[in-house]
């Protein structure tokens, strides 16, 4: 999302042109966007056409230009048209009446104010994952991955050790609400008939989502007890083993296919689901680490022998967080079964694990920002870059690097995220105090 | 404001530049490449990428595939999976959707090919997997097939070989427990010998975990269990330790393995060791006649190397589509129409004359009738076709 932060420290030219966009609020930019993907919609197609795309570009076009350069003008062309110029445009233009309406809202009814936010970025991600199937895969695939990189950041950033433990977590929530859904309300060659009416059923699969939240917190519990005890890198050792250990385990029991896999959950993780579990997601956490357990959880990062002589229960906190952080990750794991509709040990390995610790690196230790940037970019990198091919895993790669050399905590790390905040009007005083 | 109007200016350039020339339409079929080109096993990509390519250059060559009269031309859209289970469904919704393919060949592997299956058959797509042998990829999925046989074929092909050919009684088998393949074959063999040769004829059934590199205990268990011949149904990769430890260890007998032995790195890595041991497979190279001769020369000439079991599944897999919209009837330019013409057209193959066998498919079924291949590593170190086994 495009804020206007940091704005006014550059130079010259870009910040005479932006100047008419400074005072435009998030709630004017949503409603940019919302118009931005509303015209992909109705003459998206005609204008792909016109500029001789064949259809419209799906990821930003990347996946023409890549293979075939001489479709870049018209891309651009399609970019500028469709995306850039409606959102500046309706942003601009509702700068007043969205400052007007975010201004009553924010001083009378703050939460509706961040309900009419979230629905109107829920709209935009449904228009534009509307016009083709492959991006509703993506932005799916993306949500969940916000959700693991952030509950691994809770660790890795917030608590200041390093878990490995993550793709494990991910694979019991996965196999735990894969069994609650297969068992109960599917007929299946593993568990028989279906024990309830498959109509009942996405009305209970919150249940199976926190079924796999709980399996997985239980499991932290294993990792927990023996590695608190002691500090430093033995807590990456015994999450590594855990890994290793769970996949081992499903790969040995039958019941739920072994190494083969298991196949036919219903198909319940559609796009509202996941973007509710998201927003609960990124909502819970952010309240977590913002809370009196979250600023203990820091202390224990910074010095835990300080910590405990400031009162601090170092012990329960730990526990806490890596049970909480665990059990995200799991409901994660139950979201990815259902939209794979297929899980197999395989996927929870040592490949996962790399990726989740990417995400979390690249956006930013210790912020809820980072992880969305980091979980959203990775994600969107690796889909645009895929054309490429083997020279995708020379860029990525090379690119954190980079960000591990000039921003060694992430692209934005220690940032706080204030959603109150976020939903302000701006005004020209408001604008000026920035800057 | 200035910036609008320079977009302005700009789009209207585009325009202008782009409206006089309409592009001409030759009417192209694009079939899809679901390919494991990056990740763990990229010479299964690169293989697939191969022999998809040289079968639509020879299409494209003899002017396109004729269909209710008029010719059509192939064109491929190719997408890497990087061996991940997500990124094959979202390949596979992408060759679908975006590029709005007519059949997609691929993924190879099973962890691929399960989603991306499902994904297929979902939208309608045909799609064949090559290589594919977990029967929950094509089961209950009319529009997904497979080119090769399945895991639970090789086992009775084998024991058929054993018994006749050498008149064995008592079997060992040593197999990796954590990897889906080698397990399955393991119980498939275990269960027909057993049928055959009643309770207790396999004499050790010993396993390992991925990546173990010392068999001595299970190998020493097995040399003392008096078995006749040992069946390892591992990858080519493991194949060489498991037999050079046999040797060393003292073991004479004959071991024999599963199509996953036939890969040029076997005899690399195994040397003289392996010399004399069976295999079944989906075709052998050496000792190759007709049209399998045909395609290794010409794949050989191409690429510089010997095709492997992958190339030649998914020359037979792009083979069945050829053929399937070949016979589809009619090309309607409605997607969906055609995709379920050229699906039925699939189903309804009998006979097909695949490099790998004569390839049938079974009424509401996507797994092929054939027979196995089972191949020889002759003196020169090479993979020679020793006899047909049908079950």
């Amino acid at each position: 999302m495009s804020t206007p932060n940091d704005i006014p420290n550059r130079p010259g030219r870009r910040l005479r042109l932006w100047r008419h966009f400074q005072l435009v609020p998030l709630l004017g930019w949503l409603a940019g966007l919302l118009a931005a993907v509303s015209a992909e919609q109705f003459v998206g197609l005609e204008l792909a056409h016109l500029v001789e795309l064949p259809r419209i570009p799906v990821l930003f076009g990347f996946e023409n230009a890549l293979k075939r350069p001489e479709m870049i003008p018209g891309t651009v062309l399609y970019i500028l048209a469709i995306y850039l110029a409606p959102t500046l445009l309706v942003g601009r233009v509702l700068q007043t009446p969205a400052n007007r309406l975010a201004g009553v809202l924010a001083r009378n009814w703050p939460a509706v104010s961040i309900g009419l936010h979230l629905a109107l970025l829920y709209a935009v991600l449904h228009l534009w994952s509307d016009v083709n199937d492959y991006r509703l895969i993506v932005v799916k695939i993306t949500l969940i991955a916000v959700m693991v990189t952030l509950s691994l950041n809770v660790i890795n950033g917030y608590m200041g050790e390093f878990s490995c433990s993550h793709p494990g977590f991910m694979a019991l929530g996965a196999y735990a609400g894969s069994v609650v859904t297969i068992a109960l309300f599917t007929n299946s060659s593993l568990f028989g008939k279906a024990l309830l009416p498959a109509a009942i059923g996405p009305y209970l699969f919150p249940l199976a989502l926190l079924a796999g939240g709980c399996v997985a917190a239980v499991g932290a519990l294993v990792v927990a007890i023996p590695s608190f005890r002691t500090r430093g890198d033995y807590l990456a050792i015994i999450s590594l083993a855990f890994t290793f250990i769970v996949k081992s385990l499903i790969e040995n029991v039958e019941v739920v296919g072994g190494p083969r896999g298991m196949s036919g959950q219903p198909d319940w993780s559609t796009l509202p689901v996941v973007f509710a579990c998201a927003v609960i997601c990124v909502g819970v956490i952010n309240n977590f680490v913002r809370s009196i357990y979250g600023k203990a959880l820091n202390a224990v990062r910074d010095n835990e022998m300080a910590a405990e002589a400031m009162t601090v229960n170092t012990q329960h906190t730990k526990m806490v967080a890596f049970l909480f952080s665990a059990f995200w990750a799991g409901v994660a794991g139950v979201l990815f079964a259902h939209v794979l509709r297929y899980v197999n040990p395989g996927t929870f390995g040592l490949q996962q694990l790399a990726e989740v610790l990417a995400m979390v690196y690249f956006g930013g230790l210790n912020s809820v920002y980072g992880s969305i940037v980091g979980a959203v970019s990775i994600n969107m990198l690796s889909e645009m870059l895929r054309p490429l091919e083997i020279w995708k895993w020379i860029f990525i790669p090379l690119l954190l690097i980079l960000v591990m050399i000039f921003r060694p905590t992430g692209l934005i790390s220690f940032k706080e995220f204030d959603p109150f905040r976020l939903i302000q009007p701006k005004d020209a005083s408001n604008a000026k105090r920035r800057s | 404001m200035k910036k609008i109007t320079v977009f302005a200016v700009l789009l209207l350039a585009g325009v202008l530049m782009v409206s006089g020339a309409v592009a001409q339409k030759a009417p192209v079929l694009k079939i899809g490449i679901n390919a494991e080109i990056t990740g763990d096993i990229p010479k299964v990509g690169e293989a697939t990428k191969n022999a998809a390519q040289m079968y639509v250059e020879d299409v494209n060559k003899a002017g396109g595939i004729e269909v209710g009269g008029k010719k059509y031309r192939l064109e491929l859209a190719v997408e890497d999976n990087e061996a991940k289970a997500e990124s094959a469904a979202k390949a596979a919704t992408k060759l679908i959707t975006v590029d709005e393919v007519i059949a997609i060949v691929g993924p190879q592997a099973s962890k691929q090919a399960v989603p991306a299956g499902e994904i297929a058959n979902n939208y309608k797509t045909p799609m064949i997997s090559g290589w594919s042998t977990n029967p929950n990829t094509t089961k209950g999925r009319p529009f997904v097939f497979r080119a090769c046989f399945l895991d639970d074929f090789q086992g009775p092909a084998l024991a058929i070989f054993a018994t006749d050919e050498y008149k064995y009684k008592k079997a060992a088998v040593l197999y990796d427990v954590a990897s889906d393949y080698p397990k399955g074959l393991a119980e498939f063999f275990k269960k027909d010998w057993e049928a055959k040769h009643g309770a207790g004829s396999v004499v050790a059934y010993e396993s390992f975990t991925t990546k173990d590199t010392d068999f001595s205990s299970q190998l020493t268990k097995i040399i003392n269990s008096g078995a006749e011949f040992l069946f390892t149904p591992q990858y080519y990769n493991e194949v060489p330790l498991i037999v050079q430890q046999a040797k060393q260890l003292g073991w004479k007998k004959p071991i024999l393995g599963s199509d996953s032995w036939a890969s040029d790195e076997l005899v690399k890595l195994c040397g003289k060791d392996c010399l004399g041991s069976f295999f079944v497979s989906h075709y052998a190279s050496a000792g190759a006649k007709g049209a399998t001769k045909e395609f290794i020369d010409r794949y050989k000439a191409k690429y510089g190397a010997i095709p492997d079991d992958v190339a030649a599944l998914t020359w037979d897999a792009i083979g069945l589509i050829g053929n399937g919209i070949k016979n589809a009837g009619k090309i309607t330019g409605d997607i969906k129409k055609d995709r379920e013409a050229v699906r039925n057209a699939i189903a309804a193959t009998k006979d097909f004359p695949g490099i790998t066998g004569t390839i049938s498919f079974p009424p509401g079924s996507g797994d092929p009738i054939k027979c196995a291949n089972i191949v020889k590593i002759n003196d020169k170190g090479e993979f020679e076709f020793y006899k047909l086994a049908c079950p």
